[in-house]
């Protein structure tokens, strides 16, 4: 009887359900799968990490993927290739031409697997060893950027064709509401875009990339774009912060040959089945800060208001070793030379309240 | 998405487990069944237990889902386990767990490693055309044959004038067919279209093929085909590439009869039924697609016919007023929209119209649904219809989710149906004479969270349900 | 400062004389702002269309679209001392006139929801500072939420007021005194400054609000006010005064959306004027880590019991959320990637530059996104296709201007507005190591 009464029509509204993007970081930094050789060997890890791909795309007709490489001195587009059509045009007659094999394969995975290969192959020999010899860290701030990049471009796409979430409305909405833009509330009927890294390479390697990949995580969390974290070996701080902060799944796997396993298991659900599992989380969540002068990880620093730089302790002469305005630091340097016992009890509220922000002290009125 | 699985879905739910051993040993079969017919959670749950070797405990899977998704946990898995994808087994410990059932695993492992050496998605056809057949032409030759088709059931006139001369005729199998699935009736020499004709000409078009494959693949068991060889090939249909040829000459007798058969309705192109090569259009491409990737140009120039150029599928502007504006110029869209709108004024690329409750009344009483109308109008609503309401929505902050219609033009739609309608007949199983309470309770209740609860009395101890089977076999659980 | 009283005067009898240089020159974005809606209503839009080649107006008005979204990015990039300490009081208008319907569906109920959407803006970009809410209604100030720096609590108050009707006459004085007291004992290497939504032309107030001004002046505190109905002298002065002279304080909201826009550009944080306004100091934070605990226990900002939560790095005292200041012992917990959420405002991404159609060439696609750009045209054309609107690039193509790669439109908003990246430069060590070894260098010219 229900089902007959008009209110029923909210429902018909969320039938149509968008398509989800995927795309994938693979950390190739040559020194990090160079440690990882007996385990899990970088072609084994891509041909596992293709299949998981395969995955995604057959779960929709309309998903989509997008794979990136962040190498040792560059990030490189593995697939969709930009700026290449015409290359695109020979690789397949060239297929076409091929072995009758090739058609055990449904024709998307199989242009996605030839072209990440390709390109893999190509990036790998166009590094030089005098690339590798100073640069042991990954570029993976500029794969970011450019995967985030491409989801743009792909969302405002899909909400052209489908009339989604307009873009001329957004376009007019003004300058600091860039907020409203890209945060449109109707979520199903965006293109639902994920990242996931795929990284080997240590956190201390890429700590020099550490203000535009924080850029690159507040972007995403902006945009309401999980990155999920698929961790082969070492251990990154920033990509933990970066799970917690995008609500994305971090795992360490403990085992690197199970990658395919983990990766179907945990990484293959869309934001929409997500809402349905319950994943794996990461309980606690590395957020000490390494210090801007030795590189400590700090629990207690000392902030500059100018710059926010982190210092482990007060830089000598007073001035920030970042922005170089002088600070004004007395109370903590010296306060264990020039504290007696008696006055300590009394300093600590001095000192907090030129330390930190205010309490909400309520003031009287005028 | 459910409206246009539901189908095809009850199709297969029919079929005998024998067939569908059969069925899943094409990794084709296997990608499209997994992508098309299955539910979001259905999908997770099989990729994760693809590549597990052992099987999963039940108590494993049941704590992977959110309690407050039971729900759809127990949905997925009634459907996967109609479909012979999911099995359920008692392990050697005697914990009851589960397993991707064996034709369908290695089929599936199969199509995403693309390992064995099946054919299964097609070959492709090495030697040249003579003329060259491009995605445009495919599109436009779907789309007049789509068009004929549709536009013989309506009986426009003016489209039988124009049939033969854009060269899409339709043949006798065709006509066949649509009688056959009770979709138009003959009387005498005039074609008159029933009232699942007229619902099934509302649908989107993607739903539309879905509905003449099933049939197609019914009167073939008829006619002495084997099924299981036109379903996989449909299957195998949907997984090619467009705008490329494949080979005839691996497939059998009575698929290549279904392809002479299914390129009358536009579905596959061949230039000659002795052709050694096939194209398949559009409309076969996308049968695994969802209804939201139609926006395609097939369906985008069924509207403004001429203009393929014209981006997204929508033509149809509706006011809050009731007002109707569809540009379009294509007789059969027009005679589309005047049975449940009066029609004003046309001009060369537009028709203006008003919803009124005559004109909605005069399509019930046809055998239309308010359903039909509306998602007729929500597949071919203006680009600009679902661009305004999307940017209005972000701005409203309320609970209540974007639509792309007004909603008092639904609403009124569904009012004006239920002045007439005030019965609804739901086929199902009454369960009745529980002993006591708690008894009729427990087994009610889970009806409800697999779904298949229509009504219950509590008082009277009875409860209806639209399908029997796993109510049937929690009762039995419990005993 | 003591200057800025005789320049107010000059100003308003200006006022008249300015309007047609406001007209005339539409692209001085300084002007613009401080005229409001004047200058708006002598725009003539139809007179920059010209008819194209074809005799349509279609490639100018796709022209004056790209323009306009790059209009809004061409802002200011030169890296300014920040202050990212903030405390912000955010005083809405609360009386008659602000039940007014000029802005749909009332000012008062558009205020509110843009109050929120401010808060939350507020917070994403400045998580280390300090927001309180204060309203005015019948000619009294009144305390709406406190100084906290906790989102929630102000959205729950700003939410109660919806239920309330505006109602009485605001007094700007009132409101600027409780502002003040509030703002008197922060400390000073933070800002303090005061955001004003005032929606009537009056005030009515106890006493000499010049007197509230320059008190206001003397505790360093800056206003900044967005109008809802027309420019009130007294205000235009209360900003200039406050912001050493800075007239872009105050703006008139000409609709809904400039009204958003307005109090949007507040949320970034303000550029320090001199060092003596607001003392730079060394701040002793604490960088807590996550804990989850087999049982529940109690955290000593709520005394809820919970079981996830972050234990103070000197005291250990478990608090639930972040930032929050520790309250035992009163030390500043933060996560780093609060800071890391400025760094954005002190090092900017430099604007990119036109690409004129010699250089255009180089590039056939973007180099992020891989859209094709438009082909370059046979150099005789050149000329016809270059007098498009100003900021806007004749080829389609934006250049980075320290890795000299190519983007499109879109991908030059998303990666000023949002990423605050250059693909380009990150995406390539040569690049990259440039521009670190530049930050340096560019922060040094802003001591």
């Amino acid at each position: 009887m229900n089902s007959v009464d008009a209110s029923e029509h909210y429902e018909l509204g969320a039938i149509d359900l968008a398509p989800s993007l995927l795309t994938v970081v693979i950390d190739t930094n040559p020194h990090a799968w160079a440690a990882l050789e007996d385990s899990l060997p970088l072609s084994k890890a891509v041909a596992n990490i293709l299949v998981f791909i395969n995955a995604h795309l057959a779960c929709n007709y309309a998903n989509e993927v997008a794979v990136v490489a962040s190498h040792s001195q560059k990030a490189a587009w593995l697939y969709p290739v930009p700026n290449s059509t015409s290359d695109r045009e020979g690789d397949i007659t060239m297929n076409a031409n091929g072995a009758p094999a090739q058609m055990n394969k449904y024709r998307p995975f199989r242009v996605v697997e030839e072209q990440v290969t390709r390109r893999l192959k190509d990036l790998m020999d166009s590094t030089s060893s005098d690339d590798l010899k100073g640069n042991t860290s990954t570029m993976l701030a500029g794969a970011l950027t450019l995967v985030l990049s491409h989801i743009n471009r792909r969302t405002i796409a899909w909400a052209e064709e489908h009339g989604g979430a307009s873009l001329e409305d957004a376009a007019d909405s003004g300058a600091g509401s860039g907020a409203n833009r890209y945060s449109a509330s109707n979520d199903d009927e965006r293109l639902q875009s994920r990242i996931l890294i795929v990284s080997v390479s240590g956190s201390s390697d890429s700590a020099h990339q550490y203000i535009p990949v924080m850029n690159s995580i507040f972007a995403c969390q902006r945009l309401q774009i999980p990155i999920d974290v698929c961790k082969l070996s070492g251990d990154a701080v920033f990509l933990q912060q970066a799970c917690d902060a995008t609500k994305g799944i971090y795992m360490a796997l403990s085992e690197p040959r199970g990658l395919l396993q983990y990766l179907m298991m945990a990484f293959l659900p869309d934001q929409r089945s997500r809402r349905h599992l319950v994943l794996p989380t990461r309980e606690d969540v590395d957020f000490r800060a390494a210090c801007f002068c030795h590189r400590r990880v700090v629990n207690i620093g000392f902030v500059c208001s100018i710059c926010l730089s982190i210092f482990c302790e007060a830089p000598p002469g007073g001035a920030c070793l970042t922005c170089g305005t002088e600070l004004d630091i007395g109370e903590y340097d010296v306060k264990p030379a020039l504290m007696k016992r008696k006055k300590k009890k009394k300093k600590p509220a001095n000192g907090t309240s030129a330390a930190g922000t205010p309490v909400s002290t309520p003031t009287p009125g005028p | 998405m459910a409206a246009s699985t539901s189908r095809p879905l009850e199709y297969l739910e029919g079929l005998p487990g024998t067939t569908f051993n059969k069925l899943y040993q094409q990794p084709s079969t296997a990608l499209a069944i997994f992508r098309r017919m299955l539910p979001d959670l259905a999908k997770c749950f099989v990729m994760a237990l693809l590549y597990l070797k052992d099987p999963l405990p039940m108590a494993d899977l049941e704590l992977w889902v959110n309690a407050e998704s039971r729900k759809q946990r127990d949905n997925a898995i009634s459907i996967l386990g109609r479909l012979h994808i999911l099995q359920s087994k008692l392990s050697d410990e005697k914990v009851r767990t589960y397993v991707v059932t064996d034709p369908f695993a290695t089929s599936l492992r199969q199509a995403l490693t693309g390992s064995a050496d099946t054919l299964s998605f097609g070959v492709l056809s090495n030697t040249p055309d003579e003329y060259k057949i491009s995605i445009d032409f495919l599109d436009d030759y779907a789309r007049r044959q789509w068009e004929a088709v549709l536009g013989y059931m309506v009986g426009t006139s003016a489209f039988e004038q124009r049939g033969p001369r854009d060269g899409a005729s339709l043949s006798e199998g065709v006509k066949q067919l649509l009688q056959a699935g009770h979709l138009v009736e003959l009387r005498g020499r005039s074609v008159d279209i029933t009232k699942d004709g007229f619902g099934f000409v509302l649908q989107d078009v993607n739903t539309q093929v879905w509905h003449i494959l099933i049939l197609y693949v019914q009167t073939a068991e008829a006619i002495g085909m084997d099924s299981v060889e036109v379903l996989s090939f449909l299957f195998l249909l949907s997984s090619l590439e467009l705008g490329r040829s494949y080979e005839k000459k691996h497939l059998t007798p009575d698929q290549v009869r279904t392809l002479s058969g299914l390129a009358d309705f536009g579905i596959v192109y061949q230039e000659s039924p002795e052709a050694t090569q096939f194209y398949p259009t559009r409309l076969a491409t996308t049968l695994t697609s969802d209804s939201s990737a139609l926006s395609n140009p097939v369906t985008g120039s069924m509207g403004p016919a001429g203009q393929p150029g014209s981006s997204g599928s929508g033509f149809i502007i509706i006011e809050t007023n009731y007002r109707l504006y569809a540009y379009t110029s294509s007789p059969l869209q027009i005679s589309l929209i005047s049975l449940f709108t009066n029609l004003k004024y046309r001009f060369p690329n537009l028709v203006t119209g008003k919803v009124t409750r005559q004109s909605v009344r005069r399509a019930i009483e046809m055998g239309i649904t308010a359903d039909q109308i509306i998602s007729y109008l929500l597949t071919h609503a203006h680009p600009q219809m679902r661009k305004h309401n999307a940017g209005h929505s972000t701005s409203n902050t309320g609970g209540v989710p974007p639509s792309v219609l007004p909603p008092t033009v639904t609403d009124q739609i569904r009012l004006w149906q239920l002045e007439r309608d005030r019965l609804r007949a739901t086929a199902g199983f009454l369960f009745k004479d529980f002993t006591n309470f708690a008894e009729y309770q427990a087994p009610c209740q889970y009806a409800a969270e697999v779904g298949v609860l229509v009504w219950k009395s509590d008082r009277k101890r009875m409860f209806f349900v639209t399908r029997h089977e796993q109510v049937a076999a929690f009762l039995k659980n419990r005993k | 400062m003591a200057d800025s009283d005789e320049e107010y005067v000059g100003d308003v009898t200006e006022d008249e004389d300015d309007f047609p240089v406001a007209r005339n020159d539409r692209t001085r974005s300084g002007k613009r702002k401080q005229r409001g809606g004047a200058e708006w209503e002598l725009s003539r839009t139809w007179e920059t269309l010209v008819e194209g080649a074809d005799g349509t107006i279609s490639s100018t008005v796709e022209g004056l679209l790209e323009a306009g979204k790059r209009k809004r990015l061409l802002k200011d990039t030169t890296p300014l001392q920040r202050g990212i300490i903030r405390h912000v009081i955010l005083i809405l208008d609360l009386s008659q006139s602000m039940s007014e319907k000029d802005l749909r569906p009332t000012r008062y109920l558009l205020t509110l929801r843009y109050a929120q959407e401010f808060v939350r803006e507020f917070f994403e970009q400045n998580p280390i500072s300090q927001l309180g809410v204060l309203g005015l209604r019948d000619g009294l100030a009144l305390r709406v939420s406190d100084m906290s720096g906790n989102p929630t609590e102000h959205l729950t108050a700003i939410q109660s007021l919806k239920i309330q009707d505006p109602k009485g006459l605001p007094s700007l004085q009132n409101g600027l005194e409780m502002a003040r007291g509030a703002l008197f004992h922060t400390p000073s290497h933070g800002t303090r400054e005061v955001l004003v939504i005032f929606g009537s032309l009056l005030s009515s107030d106890p006493g000499d609000i010049h007197h509230t001004i320059n008190t206001l002046i003397g505790d360093k505190v800056r206003v900044r006010i967005v109008g809802l109905a027309a420019q009130v002298a007294i205000c235009r002065e209360l900003c200039t005064r406050t912001n050493g002279g800075d007239e872009t304080a105050y703006g008139v909201a000409l609709n809904e959306q400039h009204f958003r826009e307005l109090m949007m550009d507040v949320t970034t944080p303000p550029a320090s004027y001199s060092q003596k306004q607001s003392a730079s100091s060394l701040l002793m934070m604490g960088f807590p880590s996550r804990t989850v605990e087999a049982r529940p226990s109690l955290c000593a900002c709520h005394s809820k019991p919970s079981r996830g939560g972050y234990l103070c790095s000197r005291c250990g005292s478990k608090v639930c959320s972040l930032p929050a200041e520790c309250p035992s012992c009163g030390l500043t917990l933060i996560l780093s990637t609060h800071l890391a959420r400025s760094y954005h405002h002190l090092f900017p991404l430099m604007n990119w530059a036109e690409v004129l159609w010699r250089q255009a060439s180089r590039s056939s696609a973007c180099f992020a996104c891989g859209l094709s750009f438009p082909v370059v045209p046979p150099e005789d054309q050149w000329q016809v296709t270059e007098t498009h609107a100003k900021g806007m690039s004749v080829s389609s193509r934006y250049e980075c201007i320290t890795c000299h790669n190519h983007f499109c439109i879109d991908c030059d908003l998303f990666a000023h507005e949002v990423v605050h990246n250059c693909p380009g430069c990150q995406s390539n060590s040569v690049g990259a190591s440039h521009n670190e070894s530049d930050m340096p260098d560019r922060m040094d010219t802003t001591v």
